[in-house]
């Protein structure tokens, strides 16, 4: 039976370029001079599993470039090569080059040859280029993390590895394994060659040579394997602990292999070719405690996929309200058994609630996912505009919904652009300013009264609000005598195509993107404040709601219908008096909230339905807010507060203008939750058909 | 007093890249060598790449020779050779016995 290892693509795909962000990540935390082992090591074993994956699953491309790469660094790691800002961004550009080739295979679109010959070109020439000096030394001193202790007597490993025939052509090599081994603890080698045969009859790309290791220390059972990892299956494999640590008696020794050139033999098969193993390999090794620990410890996580654990958030969902249904049925019931059944309701309803979160929080990833990236922005935008920049970063490990993460992706990109480029100013104009040559960034997140709130926060020059406002008067987007406070002009910065930038560059200054900015954050049910003082910085803070899934709701009924109005949108709810209420056409009205004028939006009227009240001192008015406009709803009366599982209209009937979705009451009634900024557009729409010389608003 | 060397008859010069990716020309190129009588000359000193896939096929050549009492000596090998015939441990099987 062949094994489809087409069905492992996207799992490789998704791994590999976590393990490029984990690369990323410890490359930019090298600093010039003799490199970190334990960063090193780090790097090279992204590039050897992508190496080997790509091997195992046939994309070439991919493994040669990868394997080029791993050479570069294996000088690194046997400390041939010092590290330096041009080894990093060569480094760093061949990372960003395997997510693309990556990418492209994933897509299953061609790769851009010329341009990986290229840098694989710039990496061979560093390779060439002096560095190669003084050979790994026979033994390796052990990196602390992987010696548990020095033993009072001597204790280690025996390992008898032996390749299969596809060992080599799936990109993997003894050599490296070897090397690898020899960075865990001083290792003695011994190659066997009896099953070589003649040259004619060899296979090139077949190993047919076998080594016996003894490792000399304390060395984790897991560490041992994780050598070994991307030959799983394709090697005869014996490991033998000995020593204290062991808890077995000594093995006799491994006798040393006869290094006598072998007669010629027929070519046997590697796994079958194996001698017959000493008496101690067959028995399985006795692992440490620690060893013990570091397995029971793989395999605490595994891969779902978000359709899964939304399948199930939504089943859930459904649950609350069968539960809330019930709940609602047994209110009027009397005697014993309801008083029974009622309190049984109650402990169900903390089950499900118990259960709601917890799948809630399967969804919820820290915001490190997103902060991640901005290392590498900082430092590549900061050299190319010529300026020094340090960035902060605290609170990455704050807790957010995968989809809310996705969207806040671009915005947050978008904002520390615009900092590096109009915020921070260049060394000299800092240190002429009295600051220091470094400015500095800090990305911040963290829960504020159940929402995430996340900041960007720069120590330059500050939003010039003088500057903002006569350029908004020259587009008219403020009158010529109209007063703003500080907080309404910084807002004029997320008016679409609004810039003050005096020179135009590739990385902001077009005016686009801060209004897109703030769309995406409003369409994220989140909120965007900009507090700045000048000559001192910026600082950018946006509210998000911790999920999308769930809204916390304002219950309004309309005639016979509930709305769900979302509680971010609402400013305040308020009784009209007939003095505030003025008609500024046959059917239009507004409503004079203190120094404002509000347009009236009747929901019955929008969406068609048979109302309680159509005076407006009957009703309410519910003053909601999207995008800076303000509008007042008028509704029949207010229900209660609270927590609504949020369906898709979109995939369970269609998009309609003004509505967000529905959801499902505790009486088993379908209510709408509305869209704030689509019901005013739909209400501007509306009254612009209606009447376009005498609009409200 | 040890022999005289015999005169060199062939050359065998191993590539910058002595990898598996060019395994099998090098494999055609010490076999041609295989083919020549008398002793022959590795020069390994410009070898900058190697792998297993590389070293096991000089590792072959040289045991082949031994097995026809061809003789061979080293010119010369890189750094990145000595190293991978370090890390291997076969140094000992790749010298012709005095």
């Amino acid at each position: 039976m062949t094994l489809d290892l087409a069905q492992f693509h996207e799992t490789f795909f998704a791994e590999s370029n976590e393990a490029l962000d984990s690369m990323e990540a410890a490359l930019l935390k090298l600093s010039a001079g003799d490199a970190d082992l334990e960063l090193v090591n780090t790097i090279f074993r992204v590039a050897h599993s992508i190496k080997g994956g790509s091997a195992t699953f046939g994309f070439s491309d991919v493994a040669a470039f990868t394997h080029t790469l791993e050479t570069l660094l294996d000088q690194m790691r046997g400390g041939k090569r010092h590290v330096d800002s041009g080894l990093v961004d060569t480094l760093l550009r061949s990372g960003d080059m395997m997510r693309e080739m990556l990418a492209a295979t994933q897509a299953k679109q061609p790769i851009d040859k010329e341009r990986v010959a290229a840098l694989h070109a710039e990496i061979e020439l560093i390779m060439s280029s002096g560095g190669a000096g003084a050979a790994v030394p026979a033994k390796v001193a052990a990196p602390a993390a992987a010696v548990l202790e020095e033993a009072d007597a001597r204790s280690g490993w025996r390992i008898h590895f032996v390749p299969g025939p596809r060992l080599l052509r799936n990109g993997n090599d003894p050599l490296r394994l070897l090397r690898e081994l020899a960075t865990l603890a001083p290792c003695e080698v011994r190659a066997d060659a009896k099953w070589v045969p003649p040259l004619r009859e060899l296979d090139p790309e077949e190993c047919r040579l076998s080594w016996r290791v003894e490792l000399d220390g304390a060395v984790e059972e897991s560490a041992l394997k994780s050598v070994f990892d991307w030959v799983d299956g394709e090697c005869d494999l014996n490991l033998e602990a000995f020593g204290p640590a062991a808890g077995t008696p000594v093995a006799p020794t491994v006798p040393a292999v006869a290094p006598a050139p072998a007669p010629v033999v027929a070519a046997i098969p590697a796994a079958a070719a194996d001698e017959p193993a000493a008496p101690a390999a067959k028995a399985a090794p006795a692992p440490t405690p620690a060893a013990s620990q570091a397995a029971a410890s793989d395999g605490g996580s595994i891969r779902v996929s978000i359709e899964k654990v939304d399948e199930l958030l939504n089943s859930v969902g459904e649950l609350v309200i069968t539960q809330s249904v019930l709940s609602q049925l047994a209110a009027p019931l009397e005697g014993r058994d309801a008083e029974e059944l009622r309190s049984a309701l109650g402990q169900l309803e903390r089950h499900m609630r118990a259960l709601q979160e917890s799948v809630m929080r399967v969804r919820m990833l820290p915001i490190s996912v997103v902060f991640n990236r901005f290392p590498r922005l900082v430092r590549d935008l900061g050299q190319k505009l010529g300026k020094k920049i340090e960035l902060r970063l605290t609170g990455d490990s704050t807790e957010l919904d995968k989809t809310v993460l996705e969207k806040i992706g671009d915005p947050l990109v978008h904002l520390v652009r615009n900092s590096i480029d109009h915020g921070i100013e260049s060394p000299e104009a800092r240190i002429a300013a009295g600051k220091s040559a470094h400015g500095v960034i800090e990305l911040n997140a963290y829960h504020k009264g159940g929402n995430v709130v996340v900041e960007v926060i720069d120590d330059g020059g500050g939003l010039r609000s003088e500057k903002i406002l006569a350029k908004a008067r020259e587009r008219g987007l403020v009158g010529p005598d109209e007063e703003l406070s500080e907080e309404r002009v910084y807002n004029l910065i997320f008016a679409p195509g609004f810039s003050t930038a005096d020179v135009v560059s590739d990385v902001s200054g077009r005016g686009v993107g801060m209004d897109v900015v703030k769309r995406n954050i409003n369409e994220l049910g989140g909120h965007v404040q900009i507090h700045s003082t000048p000559g001192k910085g910026s600082m950018v803070r946006i509210r998000l709601p911790l999920t999308l899934a769930i809204l916390d709701g304002q219950l309004a009924r309309v005639g016979s219908e509930v709305y769900v109005v979302p509680i971010v949108s609402i400013v305040e709810t308020i009784q009209a008096r007939q003095e505030q209420v003025s008609s500024i056409a046959a059917r239009a009205q507004v409503f004079r909230l203190r120094d404002d004028y509000l347009p009236i939006v009747r929901l019955y009227d929008l969406f068609g339905i048979e109302p309680q009240h159509t005076d407006l001192l009957d009703g309410l008015l519910m003053i909601v807010e999207a995008d800076g406009k303000r509008v007042g709803l008028f509704v029949d009366e207010l229900m209660s507060q609270q927590q609504v599982v949020i369906k898709s209209l979109e995939t369970n009937f269609r998009p309609v203008l003004g509505l967000a979705g529905a959801t499902m009451l505790g009486d088993g009634r379908v209510a709408l939750i509305l869209d704030i900024p689509g019901v005013i557009t739909r209400f501007q729409s509306r009254e612009g058909q209606r009447e376009p010389s005498q609009r409200a608003a | 007093m040890s022999p005289a060397p015999k005169p060199v008859n062939g050359r065998v010069v191993l590539p910058a890249n002595c990898t598996i990716h060019g395994a099998r020309a090098l494999q055609a190129h010490l076999l041609e060598q295989l083919e020549l009588p008398g002793p022959c000359e590795i020069d390994g000193g410009s070898v900058q790449q190697v792998d297993t896939a590389g070293v096991q096929l000089v590792l072959a050549f040289a045991l082949d020779c031994l097995e026809r009492n061809l003789q061979y000596v080293w010119k010369s090998r890189s750094a990145a050779l000595e190293e991978a015939i370090r890390v291997l441990n076969v140094g000992a099987l790749l010298e012709y016995p005095a």
